[in-house]
Order: structure tokens, then C-alpha cells, then sequence
């Protein structure tokens, strides 16, 4: 019932995935989609500091650092997002009063940063073992011109576009967990790039379990 | 200069228009009635309106409007000292902060704080503290914040009163109410004995509407019990 | 004993209203708080408003300044929002730079601005590549009871309106409502929530739609999913939402031009 703008298959860019790439920290993970590429690292469950304490549950810190340069307000705001959305999935209250850190670094931005920056962060949430309801994936829509939906755009893409979307999908429904959207557009085209996203996210989903059989075969 | 990385930045410099807007420099009346149309050398105080118990999550607040001037007032606390290293226990730990709004003032004013904004802090510290019995609040610490939501002169004056209206509408002792006003300039001895005279009968002009007001917030708060 | 309740199980109270289909403090589900809005009250700056959604309270005042235009964008103006959320509005914010949730609120009305093109940038220009404004809306939050994001945004389109530059004036706005919802128990929906709902809920959603009731954000940073068909009623009421704040908008900056 859903058309999908002429192409059924979602296209998205070569994925690419490495756990435990990092020895310091609990978990760690890079994540490239096509030339954007995220390493991500996973602290804890540690010791909190007092006025961070929260007496029912461990406390999350997400701290994005950029390519060069300082954090800046939009880093900001897309660590509440990260944040929030892995809030949502962790079992937060399985620790409570210890603190959680999740440090994203991003190494190339060649469009759908946000996206990345969610798949990493599972990656690594993943590797360091720690406990979750649902796996979350990252997808960014963008709308052009010709109200075309590209998926996993690319940063000229996105420069060309008139809209532009990330969500994050839970892996249990496939709801949509977190959105973060640009530009201006209709209801329509906000239930169509919902239902495209829907659609990439099986194949995230599925790139995930791929990666995590192929590293556990080699280590087992 | 350290760039500000916790706000959205606008462009490295900008001029206000009125800069550029040829007028003469305003030359202030030596004699006669003020520019405002006030008398000189009397206790001609500017039309004040006061409220209290605006802001519904602090513990006492009060706003206050003289002429342009505009201010708001909340107290907070007492509740546990934030550093525990500081902890005196025979007593309490006021602490103010004064800050203006960036729109406040003819030139747009910084977010971060300046040292105009801390001295007046220091000052609004000093004018409260004798006031409130701290000695009744151990271990704990009250914060007293004020915002200047437009600076038409005699700030720190009109702080002092919101403050003191503030910490009454938060159920915090104080031994007196009091009420500030300010008068600049250079002084020599003989006019600032004079000045602070003056000062003195205005503040009493004051007390009257500031008890209107207290009075007013309390009957809010607490309705006369009704015959049922 | 309610008052006890209320603090020992914040939760479960707030459950038991939910089931009656009602609030704590008397409203519908979907029941905004009483929004009244005051413009032009201070002088010192060249556009301001003062709006009060329930308890809440935000005032916006705007600054124009001159400038260079950069060298990428010759012709192109500045704005730049700002949200403060001092330790005056409410005990949990300290004193000192601003902290993540101003930071985010900050990134979400420069997204806002962006998005909906409330202003066009070009429109401030004055000479190309030589001089043009910049327009610093700094909106200051006064009293911190939940939902502060759509007072931000009301705040700062009455301000817009009100504000006149020396030579042109701003009439290019597209008017943009946004409206909160709060997701209780990963089920029931809440508009407008207050501070106390805020903290209890565990999940956000801000949809802002403009005149033409195209969407310009659909802003929902992480928490529990939300399905299409939940989507689809918050955006029919957040279209309701904005004609009715085009109506107030509308009437204030109507009013004061009749008293000029």
C-alpha cells in the first residue's frame, strides 16, 4: 500500500563494523557507511560522581567529540538524542547509582552522521556486554528536489536536499524510537520516510547480527 | 578571545544603529526639574509597582517596576550546601547572583558575566546579609537570584528591595525589611550626607507599598478561613 | 493524605488520575494550559514578548545589530537564538554556562528557524557582501514549569512581530507553532505537559507545523517508540494547536497597533 518513490529496494551505502578495536574501554566499536566513519566507546558500569547520582538507575553520558575543533551547541544537541534513545533500550535500572559513558568520535562526515552516530553507539553498547530491551538503528532520509527519498545520503546529498530526516528504529517492532528532522515537508512524506526506514533498518538489523556471527566464529 | 562554545554563535563583531544615528550627546539639566519632569534635591521617587509570588517554582519570588526598570527576584532554599567542605554549622551561607538580561540594556549585553555583574552581586550580598538570621538556617544555604529584565538606571537600589520582598515572601526570617535607593554621581562630603538623607526618606516612601504587597501575596497564599 | 501520596509514589498518582482520562491539575489529556502573551514590554529592546503557558514563563527580547555578512554567504543576514534557563526559573539548573538541555533548546530554535523560514536570511541583508543585520533573539526563561520549548517558540514569533528594523520591517514570518507531547507508560499521550509530567513521562515529542500546516520539525530525542497511528493524532492536534496560536499572535500584534 506504501509506494516507495518508484524503488522498492532501499539503497544504502557499503556498511562496515569492528568490535573491541579499542582496548581501554569496556566496549568499543567503529562504524563506516560509505566514507562517514564513527569510533565509539563504552565506560562502565563505573563509579558516579555525587551530583550525577540518580538512586534508582545508572546515569548515561553521551560525549560527542567532532572531526577538529570543540563541541559546539549542534553536538549538543545531537548528544541529548543519542543520549535519549539509548536511555530507552539500556536496563538502566540493572545499575543503579553508577555511571555510564558513551564517547563518539567522528573521524569522516560524508552525510548521515546522526545515523552513524546511533549505529556505533549499539555497537559498542553491544560489545561491552551491556544489558538492553531492543537493539536501535540509525537511518537518515533525505528528500530532494524532485521529492525523491534518498536513503543514507551522502553530505552533497543532504546539501542539495529540501528535507532532511534521521529516526531511530527499535529492532523488537520496528517503531520509530527517536526523529530529528530539517527542512520542511508534508505528512505523507513524513509516513513514507518512516516506512522506508522501517525497511532499511532489516537490513541494519541484519548487517549487525552478520558482523557480531562473523567476530564471535573467529573468536570461539 | 575563547570562542563561546556552549551557545549558537552569530558573527565575530556587530555594531548597534544607534551608534551610527548622528545625535547629540543629551546634556542633563543643572537646574530645574529633572528630564523626567522629577524635582531635584527631593524625595521625587519613580512610580513603583511590586509583586509577589509570581514564579511557581521557587520558594519566594517577587518582581518589581520602577519606571523602565524592571526586575525579578527568586529565593531558593534553605536546603543542603552544595559543597560540603564549606558546611559551617552554626550557621547559614547566603548567595546571590545578579545577572542582566542581553537585551536589558541600551547596547546588547554578553551572556557571560561581567564584572559589573559580579560587583553587584558582591553588593546585593552585602546589603542582605546583616538582614537575614542565618544563624536559624545551619548547614544550609539560601540563594537569593535577581535578573534584570530592563535597566532603566538605579539597578542595584531596586535589587535590594526586590530581594528583601523575596526572601519575606519565602517564609525566610529576616529582622527588617529593606529597601535600597541609589543616587550617583561625584560626591563631596557635605552632598553625600545630604544624599544619603534623602536616600533614607525615600526608602520609607517605599515601605508602605512593599507591605501592600507582602500583605496581598500572603492573603493568596493563605485565604481567611471562611465560615462553613 | 493526597498531598502525601503525591510525594511518596509521584508515579502511581499520576497513574490514577491517567485512568480517569484526566490530570492533577484538572485538564484533559489534550488540554493546553491557558497561554497569554504580552508584547513590547521592554523598551531597551528592539522586539520583545513575554508568554505564559500555565505557570511557564519565557520572555524574548530581540537585538539588532550591524554587521559583516561572511565571505561564503555574501548576501545572506545572521540570527542568532539563544535559550537561557538561569538558576531563577528553577531549583534544578546552576548557576553558570548554560547546560546540555539549554544547549539542545538553543540547537532546536536555530533548527526551527532554519527549517520553517520564519525569517529568510537574505531578507537581512542591506548591502551585498558589505553590511547587514544580525538579529540576536535571546529568550530567557522566567519561570521553568514544563513545556518551556513552546513557549520558546511563541515567544520568539511575537517577538519577531514585534520587532521593527530602522528601515525595513520583518513581514516575511510563516508563522510556526510547535506542540509538546509527553508518552506516559509507552501508551497514553499528554500535551502540554508541566515540569512535574516532564520528569514522570518517558517519552518527548515536538512536532512544529507552519501556516500552510506543512511540518517543518517532528523532534523526538530518543525514549520509548511510538507507533504511526500515535504519530498521526499528535500531528492532527499540533495543526490544531497552531491556528489557534496564529489566533492569539495574531490578536496581541493586532491590538498593540491599534493602541499606537
Amino acid at each position: 500500500m506504501m509506494e516507495v518513490c518508484g524503488s522498492t529496494n532501499v539503497s544504502l551505502r557499503e556498511f562496515g563494523c569492528e568490535q573491541t578495536l579499542l582496548s581501554r574501554p569496556d566496549g568499543s566499536a567503529s562504524f563506516v557507511q560509505g566514507d562517514t566513519s564513527v569510533i565509539a566507546a563504552v565506560y562502565g558500569p563505573a563509579e558516579v560522581k555525587v551530583s550525577k547520582e540518580i538512586y534508582d538507575r545508572a546515569t548515561l553520558e553521551v560525549l560527542i567529540q567532532p572531526k577538529v575543533g570543540l563541541p559546539s551547541v549542534r553536538e549538543r544537541s545531537q548528544e541529548q538524542c543519542v543520549r535519549e534513545t539509548c536511555e530507552a533500550s539500556l536496563l538502566l535500572t540493572l545499575h543503579p547509582r553508577s555511571s555510564l559513558t558513551l564517547v563518539l568520535q567522528l573521524i569522516h562526515d560524508d552525510g548521515s552522521r546522526l545515523a552513524c552516530f546511533l549505529n556505533a553507539a549499539c555497537m559498542a553498547l553491544m560489545d561491552a556486554g551491556l544489558p538492553m530491551s531492543c537493539l536501535f538503528c540509525g537511518v537518515t532520509c533525505a528528500i530532494n528536489a524532485d521529492s525523491e527519498i534518498i536513503t543514507d545520503p551522502t553530505a552533497a546529498q543532504e546539501k542539495e536536499s529540501r528535507a532532511l530526516m534521521t529516526f531511530a528504529i527499535d529492532s523488537k517492532e520496528q517503531r520509530v524510537m527517536m526523529s530529528y528532522t530539517k527542512g520542511s515537508f508534508s505528512v505523507h512524506e513524513l509516513q513514507q520516510c518512516i516506512a522506508v526506514s522501517q525497511k532499511a533498518s532489516e537490513n541494519i538489523f541484519q548487517f549487525y547480527r552478520d558482523s557480531v556471527r562473523r567476530r564471535y566464529s573467529k573468536n570461539l | 578571545m575563547p570562542t563561546d562554545t556552549k551557545r549558537v554563535r552569530g558573527p565575530e563583531v556587530s555594531q548597534s544603529p544607534t551608534l551610527f544615528l548622528c545625535k547629540h550627546a543629551a546634556v542633563l539639566p543643572s537646574h530645574g526639574p529633572r528630564a523626567d519632569g522629577r524635582q531635584r534635591d527631593q524625595v521625587d521617587v519613580r512610580p513603583v509597582f511590586v509583586r509577589c509570588g509570581l514564579v511557581s517554582q521557587a520558594k519566594g519570588s517577587a518582581y518589581i517596576e520602577a519606571g523602565n526598570t524592571k526586575l525579578m527576584c527568586c529565593v531558593y532554599g534553605p536546603r543542603e550546601m552544595e559543597r560540603k567542605d564549606e558546611t559551617d554549622m552554626k550557621c547559614g551561607k547566603l548567595t546571590t547572583d545578579m545577572r542582566f538580561a542581553p537585551f536589558s540594556c541600551l547596547e546588547r549585553g554578553s551572556w557571560i558575566q561581567g564584572s559589573q555583574d559580579k560587583d553587584l552581586s558582591l553588593m546585593l550580598h552585602e546589603s542582605l546579609q546583616p538582614a537575614v538570621c542565618l544563624h536559624k538556617y545551619p548547614r544550609s544555604q539560601i540563594e537569593v537570584n535577581v535578573m534584570v529584565l530592563e535597566n532603566s538606571g538605579s539597578v542595584l537600589a531596586h535589587a535590594v528591595t526586590c530581594a528583601s520582598l523575596a526572601l519575606a515572601d519565602a517564609g525566610i526570617e529576616i529582622l527588617n525589611q529593606i529597601s535600597g535607593l541609589q543616587s550617583d554621581g561625584e560626591m563631596t562630603e557635605e552632598t553625600l550626607t545630604a544624599g544619603v538623607r534623602t536616600c533614607i526618606e525615600g526608602c520609607y516612601k517605599l515601605y508602605p507599598v512593599i507591605q501592600q504587597a507582602l500583605t496581598k501575596a500572603v492573603r493568596r497564599a493563605a485565604p481567611p478561613p471562611s465560615e462553613s | 493524605m493526597a498531598a502525601g501520596f503525591k510525594i511518596a509514589e509521584p508515579l502511581e498518582y499520576h497513574r490514577s488520575f491517567l485512568k480517569e482520562n484526566c490530570r492533577p491539575d484538572g485538564r484533559e489529556l489534550s488540554e493546553f494550559r491557558t497561554t497569554t502573551l504580552n508584547i513590547g514590554s521592554i523598551s531597551t529592546a528592539d522586539g520583545s514578548a513575554l508568554v505564559k503557558v500555565g505557570n511557564t514563563t519565557v520572555m524574548c527580547g530581540i537585538k539588532v545589530e550591524l554587521t559583516n555578512p561572511l565571505v561564503e554567504a555574501p548576501g545572506k543576514g545572521f540570527i542568532v537564538p539563544n535559550v537561557d534557563l538561569p538558576p531563577l526559573c528553577s531549583s534544578r539548573f546552576r548557576p553558570g554556562p548554560p547546560g546540555e538541555q539549554a544547549q539542545a533548546a538553543s540547537q532546536f530554535i536555530a533548527d526551527v528557524i532554519e527549517s520553517s523560514e520564519v525569517i529568510q536570511t537574505e531578507d537581512l541583508c542591506i548591502e551585498r557582501g558589505k553590511l547587514c543585520w544580525v538579529l540576536y533573539c535571546d529568550m530567557m526563561c522566567v519561570d521553568y514549569d514544563g513545556n518551556v520549548l513552546d513557549a520558546c517558540i511563541i515567544a520568539l514569533l511575537a517577538a519577531l512581530k514585534n520587532t521593527k528594523l530602522p528601515e525595513v520591517t520583518i513581514n516575511k514570518d510563516t508563522g510556526s507553532t510547535r506542540t509538546s507531547f509527553c508518552v506516559f507508560d509507552d501508551s497514553i499521550l499528554i500535551v502540554d505537559p508541566t515540569a512535574e509530567e516532564e520528569g514522570l513521562s518517558t517519552s518527548h515529542l515536538t512536532v512544529v507545523t507552519d501556516e500552510k500546516e506543512r511540518l517543518c520539525v517532528v523532534h523526538k530525542p530518543g525514549g520509548t517508540p511510538l507507533s504511526a497511528e500515535k504519530l498521526q493524532e499528535c500531528i492532527g492536534r499540533a495543526t490544531a494547536r497552531q491556528r489557534e496560536i496564529q489566533k492569539l499572535v495574531d490578536k496581541v500584534v493586532h491590538s498593540v497597533k491599534t493602541a499606537q
